[in-house]
């Protein structure tokens, strides 16, 4: 990948690292002047070692699970905070979207707002001027724009910021999981927008946890884990990565989803032709298979298979029969559980859980509340748990299917 | 392509003084919104709007004045003894309510700090700036006053610029210091409420100074002594004492370097703790 820095990168990062000092008590200006005991501090790289360069005009994902360090690197590259180690390098003007909204002020009105923030962003008074009429129009907020913004739903913060943030003209725009709190209109008129800025020559930095926006935007992608740099690479294998990540982190907590009685040896979601399943598809036909190891004897173990939405919504649920006998298993003996299903869920990240009791369903064995990861890619302008599979029309023309909107002359340019 | 490109290098080091210093400059026209906004906010929603910016400090004077005069009876040796307080509390009520403004400023400034890279200095200018309209609104009232109470002071009268000069000093070194502190400490606010109430007393507003006798030199080592009394000096035309003078100035001085220092060398850590 194009990680070598050269001259022109618009972004360069040369072995950077961010320590945090967490207190274990606020910090009392009181006791740093009298001879108190002082307060005790424990450190917290939040990111380390990495390095990284990014040409101008690319456009990159950024992935991984909250506290990867996500968020510490775009802070960093705003400018707001320095690292603790290592030297970052950015050229041009950064236009960043950390959040909901670019820095806004809660007293001041939407229109007060605007101005401060463009020229936060590097414009004098009479750019935001002449650019304000086009801000507004694409907040879509012009009768709220005398309103203080304190009174604004985090969908207006979000249009508002990002309307200003690519009206500024960057070289640079940082975009940090702010897309999710919009409408779809909006979502789409974002990504419109960000399309074009792409054509224009802006790099931009997308931090999203939505595979389907990365997929849709960024031809490279990085992946955190754990304040390093895991992966740079084409999107799809960085992706790939992630979700694979996402399990082995899941199954490397087994000691915490041991019960007394059992405890989970491995566990799996299989394709219909046996592989792994880093990608499934919504519909597709999958197996969670785990292998158990009884640690004293058991007369026939009951299974609980449950599935959990990203907020802990119960998804779905099926269990045995409680009290029926099937068979006994002795201390030391293992057991494979296998349950097939099919992937009828809507995009998002599920949890696959298993508890094992004893024969009347009393006694835990086994809970498994880590549960394994699950990621079904959501149909572009589909939400929620369920796959309805919705088709819209308007006077017969088909608006979407069910693999999501149709976005006309769009469809051409996402195909490979 | 990148020719005349804004390039940012970022490392552990702080930022070297020249480009902090240019960086704050580059930020002036943010400050004067910032301060605009600050001001506005404070009036807009009150009736009689700005006006207040004026009434508040006239109405404090007002009440020192007739209090003062009348149950304590200080010697004033001729002048008025309304000019004085006047004179003094308008000094006093800047600094005191900027410093109170400034201290919480980083910390309150987060939404707006947290984002977008702004020297963090600016957040602590914005009350010295704002506040500074309400200063200069009650200059025009002392200079209208002084001629109805009685007492022209005759060329003394300029000294009032020095003296504003020496109070912006002494109130922005102030400002930077204190809000850095708040974001290290959080208890940094109620020192400086308390140290505030006590200090108006060690300050001579309300009391001349040689109304301590032999204590008086005590006094000088309040830094906002020197700024009083050269407000004084130039709104009675009474003499001043050279020490406390030069400890205001020398305070002053130091507050702002020591307040510059501590910005620049945490400017990009503040909001790792805000």
């Amino acid at each position: 990948m194009s990680s070598l820095p050269t001259n022109e990168s618009a972004i360069e990062l040369s072995g950077v690292g961010k320590r945090y000092d967490v207190l274990q008590e606020p910090a009392m200006l009181l006791r740093a002047v009298l001879p108190f005991r002082r307060t005790s501090k424990r450190e917290h790289w939040a990111l380390r070692d990495v390095d990284l360069a990014i040409e101008p005009g690319e456009t990159v994902g950024i992935l991984g699970r909250n506290g990867a360090g996500k968020t510490t690197m775009l802070r960093m590259l705003a400018g707001v905070s320095r690292p603790s180690e290592g030297t970052i390098t950015i050229r041009g003007r950064v236009a960043p979207l950390i959040g909901v909204g670019v820095g806004f002020h809660p007293e001041m009105t939407g229109r007060e707002n605007v101005f401060i923030n463009g020229m936060l962003l590097g414009l004098t008074h009479a750019e935001v001027t002449e650019r304000f009429a086009a801000i507004v129009a694409f907040a879509e907020l012009a009768d709220f724009i005398d309103t203080p913004v304190k009174f604004y739903s985090s969908g207006m913060f979000m249009r508002l910021g990002f309307a200003v943030a690519v009206h500024t003209d960057p070289d640079v725009l940082l975009v940090d999981e702010v897309l999710a709190v919009g409408d779809i209109a909006f979502q789409l008129k974002c990504f419109e927008r960000m399309r074009a800025l792409q054509a224009a020559g802006t790099t931009i930095l997308l931090v999203s946890h939505s595979m389907h926006a990365i997929r849709l935007l960024c031809p490279r992608a990085l992946l955190f884990r754990q304040g390093r740099l895991e992966l740079d690479g084409p999107s799809e294998e960085v992706i790939a990565r992630h979700h694979e990540l996402l399990s082995v982190d899941a199954t490397a907590g087994t000691d915490e989803s041991s019960g007394a009685g059992a405890s989970l040896v491995e566990r799996t979601l299989v394709d219909a032709t046996g592989a792994v399943a880093h990608h499934p598809r919504q519909g597709d036909h999958l197996t969670y298979r785990a292998r158990l190891r009884f640690h004293h004897d058991v007369d026939s173990p009951q299974v609980l298979f449950y599935v959990l939405a990203e907020d802990g919504t119960l998804a779905y649920e099926m269990k045995t029969a409680i009290g029926r006998r099937h068979r006994g298993y002795r201390s030391g003996e293992e057991a494979i559980v296998e349950i097939g299903f099919e992937a009828r869920l809507g995009g998002g990240t599920y949890r696959l859980a298993l508890t094992v009791t004893d024969a009347d369903g009393r006694v835990p064995l086994l809970q498994d509340v880590a549960g394994l990861a699950m990621y079904l890619a959501p149909p572009l302008g589909s939400a929620g748990i369920a796959d309805l599979q919705a088709d819209i029309a308007l006077d017969g023309q088909r608006l979407t299917d069910h693999d999501g909107l149709l976005l006309g002359e769009h469809q051409e340019r996402d195909a490979p | 392509m990148a020719e005349g490109r804004r390039v940012l290098v970022i490392g552990p080091e702080p930022t070297p003084w020249s480009e902090w210093a240019a960086d704050l400059v580059a930020h002036g026209p943010v400050l004067v919104a910032l301060a605009r906004k600050d001001f506005q906010t404070r009036y807009k929603r009150a009736s009689f709007g700005v006006l207040w910016a004026v009434v508040l400090p006239v109405v404090q004077a007002l009440v020192l004045a007739v209090v003062f005069s009348k149950i304590a009876r200080f010697d004033t040796g001729g002048w008025s003894y309304t000019t004085f307080v006047m004179s003094g509390i308008f000094a006093w009520a800047y600094v005191s309510g900027t410093a109170m403004a400034a201290t919480t400023s980083v910390v309150e400034g987060a939404s707006l700090a947290d984002k977008v890279w702004f020297p963090r200095a600016i957040l602590a200018l914005v009350p010295v700036l704002a506040n500074g309209v309400g200063l200069v609104i009650s200059l025009l009232v002392l200079l209208v006053a002084i001629p109805l109470l009685g007492t022209w002071p005759g060329l003394s009268i300029l000294l009032l610029v020095p003296a504003s000069v020496l109070l912006l000093a002494l109130t922005t070194g102030l400002s930077l210091v204190l809000s850095a502190l708040q974001v290290y400490y959080r208890d940094t606010k109620f020192m400086v409420t308390a140290v505030l109430l006590v200090a108006l007393y060690l300050t001579p507003v309300i009391y001349p100074a040689d109304l301590l006798g032999e204590w008086e030199g005590w006094l000088a080592l309040n830094p906002v002594t020197g700024v009083v009394e050269l407000f004084h000096s130039g709104a009675l035309g009474v003499g001043i004492d050279g020490r406390s003078l030069i400890v205001s100035v020398i305070a002053s001085a130091a507050l702002l370097v020591g307040g510059a220092a501590a910005h620049r060398r945490h400017d990009r850590l503040f909001v790792d703790l805000l």
